[in-house]
């Protein structure tokens, strides 16, 4: 089963819905839940979900914190990949110009959360925070036009971040991205 | 997913819905406030399934409804579905209520009051124990989030002292067409164009009169058709008066008119939606329409903004 940690996004539900279609069982849950309770449920992987604000996001960092106590693959959307970014030591700010609906997105590492998909992929956006900063152990997989970290992954540990969102209709192949992180979670 | 795979997915789903309305109500009597949209259609066949007679449908004219829309549900649901349905007039009251108010969120949340209002009359009178609404996963996701508030999941049952159920809560709309389909409702139903809650109220930017509700209606009839006509199957098509006069030339004499703008998107489920490349030759047809048949519009724009930034709806 795969949490994902609630942060008030838009597309909360939509991330559970196309894990459902892939036929992977996934489970919404606040990002306050006590992280005793979290591990009792023996999550296979972790999502951070999108959300308005880095002040309301629970847990999340927690999580960070006792990465060791899960030891599963983590992936934030959005707010939750500003989120990892910032934790492990990257600059998270406001961007040059924000980014709404299509952007052209050009993958520089397929690693293994891009694997099977084009290097020019067309995906969904809705910020206007960035990461300015890759962290120091973190490496680039994808950028757009507007925003240079489009996507990143910790160099040794399972831990991703992408800045647009998979989980909607709009994005090309998007279900392919959490096939892909489904795949790592062992759970398909 | 596999096509037969997908229809047996909903065929459990209804079997699994109609079980539980009929345990949940048991004995007992349950209304639904039905809209005549895609998701209180749904809502209320699948009730009827479960519960028949013991299911009181509630249809509310609250003024801003689509063309024809009352005759249509009432014929449908009445007549050809056999439901208990029950017709209340309260255009009257609902414009009352709107005087003077322009702010999007005011509006909503007046309608939402005077639809509670008008409803729980009825409501006691039948002494229902459950409400079943056609709420489905946006409605809530949009309401937390605070983005809009959709009236029909307000404060309505603590008020009435009635058991919420919702069997569509986990759906999106296009996942709701298919239960629909499965549920033999016609075609017409499942594939209708979302129409919000609070009507055309909201494709009337500001203060709301039945005067200017008057012509988003019949511009919003016309968007409607021309799109038909054209075959093209957007996820919604319709027309907003935007309260702002602008200036023309007919017939050699300065107009001085209301512009109403036209929006048409296409989406899987109403969460991201693009603004639809819509054939030229189409759109000019709707502005020639608009123009000559509703003398009080003098200039017709199209909205070519996706969602995010924008919202489908203007407000």
């Amino acid at each position: 089963m795969i949490i994902i940690m609630d942060n008030h996004g838009q597309y909360v539900h939509r991330i559970w819905r196309t894990l459902r279609y892939l036929g992977v069982e996934s489970k919404i849950i606040p990002n306050t839940t006590p992280l005793e309770e979290i591990k009792a449920m023996k999550p296979k992987g972790i999502i951070f979900s999108g959300g308005p604000s880095l002040e309301r996001t629970g847990n999340c960092e927690a999580i960070l914190e006792n990465y060791e106590d899960f030891n599963v693959p983590i992936l934030g959307i959005c707010l939750g990949h500003q989120l990892i970014a910032k934790y492990f030591g990257g600059k998270v700010g406001r961007g040059e110009k924000a980014e709404y609906s299509l952007v052209e997105v050009e993958i520089l590492e397929e690693n293994d959360i891009f694997k099977g998909l084009p290097k020019r992929l067309n995906v969904w956006e809705s910020h206007m925070d960035e990461v300015k900063e890759l962290p120091r152990d973190f490496e680039l997989l994808a950028r757009s036009e507007f925003c240079e970290v489009e996507a990143m992954k910790h160099k040794k540990l399972p831990i991703y971040g992408v800045q647009f969102h998979p989980e909607v209709a709009h994005t090309e192949k998007g279900s392919e991205i959490y096939r892909n992180f489904a795949g790592l979670c062992g759970e398909l | 997913m596999l096509k037969e795979k997908v229809m047996l997915m909903w065929e459990s789903f209804i079997e699994e819905k109609v079980r539980e309305i009929r345990e949940t109500v048991g004995g007992g009597k349950a209304i639904i406030a039905l809209s005549g949209g895609v998701d209180s259609s749904t809502a209320a066949i699948l009730a009827h399934k479960a519960i028949g007679d013991k299911l009181y449908a509630v249809f509310v004219n609250t003024g801003f409804l689509r063309k024809g829309e009352p005759e249509f549900v009432i014929k449908t649901f009445r007549d050809e579905f056999g439901l208990n349905l029950i017709y209340i007039d309260a255009q009257d009251r609902f414009f009352e209520a709107l005087k003077g108010v322009t702010d999007p969120e005011q509006k909503r949340k007046i309608i939402g009051k005077v639809f509670i209002d008008v409803f729980e009359e009825v409501a006691k009178e039948i002494d229902a124990e459950f409400l079943i609404q056609g709420t489905i996963a946006p409605d809530w996701i949009e309401s937390q989030g605070k983005i809009k508030s959709h009236h029909n999941v307000g404060g309505l049952p603590e008020r009435l002292n009635l058991k919420l159920i919702e069997p569509l809560r986990d759906l999106y709309k296009d996942e709701v067409r298919e239960v629909a389909k499965e549920l033999g409702l016609p075609e017409k139903i499942y594939n209708r164009m979302p129409f919000p809650g609070p009507g055309l109220a909201v494709r009337v930017l500001g203060e709301v009169t039945p005067k200017k509700v008057a012509i988003v209606r019949e511009a919003n009839a016309i968007v409607e058709e021309e799109i038909e006509k054209a075959k093209l199957r957007p996820w919604q098509a319709f027309a907003v008066l935007l309260n702002v006069k602008t200036v023309g030339v007919q017939g050699d004499i300065r107009a001085y008119k209301e512009t109403i703008a036209v929006r048409i998107v296409e989406s899987l489920d109403g969460m991201t939606a693009n603004a639809m490349n819509v054939p030229w030759e189409v759109l000019q047809r709707i502005a020639f329409r608009i123009t000559s048949e509703i003398p009080q519009v003098g200039r017709v724009l199209y909205d070519i903004t996706n969602k995010p930034p924008a919202t489908i709806e203007f407000e």
